[in-house]
């Protein structure tokens, strides 16, 4: 039984109230493979350790079925920005 | 084949005292007598899985007794829960991972394993492919739902993104090496 990406995107939308999400399915079609940027402010004054593991305790149940999670990206909102300026400022 | 097995083989022969006074309460291991007897060869995998399989026996055994032994229904049993806590402080780093340390089974793993050689740190692995119940196990131990695993000085570090993402910042090189000079 596969995962959809959308399956995954609601999921974390109503857990982790996200301000920013990209789910993207690495499996190549079969739903197992999930690479994940998330931006929420609950990550917020917690470590990466704790981030992670408040992303895979959202999806304990989709993780049944997914095989891979990779996630690329758990920031708080700041910290995102921070990014985004930076990455423009590069562009530019 | 000696390779990985010397590595995986090392950790486990606290399998053997992981039989502790509790644990046999719990389990009703009493009823077993000859526990030690069937742990003679140390092969790591049946050294491993031999706890599991006495604590289903035990189970059944146990059922129509009045003392509950619902923990062995749990992938980590109290007995490879405290093998476990030994087995991951018992070397400053340890990797549990598909595969072994010269021939991943995995891409993530590769990457850790990567990561820790061009760093130059003294690691030791153990192949999760090699036994389900450790596998299984292992997920609980560290509330952590994939592999790889890494420990650090006893403590769970993270998988693969968080090595890679701590690799990237420094802070893993800042950990192992405070881990090594502890």
């Amino acid at each position: 039984m596969a995962v959809s990406k959308e399956q995954v995107e609601s999921t974390l939308k109503s857990k982790l109230n996200p301000y920013h999400l990209d789910v993207t399915d690495t499996s190549g079609g079969c739903g197992a493979s999930y690479s994940i940027e998330v931006v929420s402010e609950q990550f917020e004054g917690k470590r990466l350790l704790e981030r992670h593991r408040l992303v895979n305790a959202a999806l304990v149940e989709e993780m049944k079925h997914i095989h891979a999670l990779s996630i690329t990206k758990a920031l708080t909102p700041d910290q995102w920005k921070e990014q985004e300026a930076k990455t423009t400022k590069e562009a530019a | 084949m000696s390779f990985h097995l010397q590595l995986v083989a090392r950790p486990f022969p606290f399998i053997n005292c992981a039989v502790t006074p509790t644990a046999a309460l719990t389990c009703h291991y009493h009823r077993r007598r000859p526990t030690c007897f069937h742990t003679k060869k140390l092969c790591s995998a049946a050294a491993i899985s031999f706890p599991f399989r006495l604590a289903s026996t035990a189970t059944k055994l146990s059922s129509s007794s009045s003392s509950s032994s619902f923990r062995c229904f749990s992938a980590l049993s109290p007995e490879l829960k405290s093998s476990l806590d030994k087995v991951v402080s018992s070397s400053k780093v340890i990797l549990f991972m598909k595969g072994t340390k010269d021939f991943p089974q995995c891409g993530f793993s590769n990457t850790v394993v990567q990561i820790l050689k061009s760093l130059n740190v003294p690691f030791e692995t153990i192949n999760i492919l090699e036994n389900e119940f450790l596998r299984q196990g292992l997920k609980e131990y560290s509330s952590w739902p994939t592999f790889p695993q890494l420990y650090i000085d006893g403590e769970f570090f993270g998988g693969c993104d968080i090595a890679l993402e701590a690799y990237k910042s420094g802070e893993l090189q800042e950990a192992l090496e405070k881990a090594m000079c502890s």
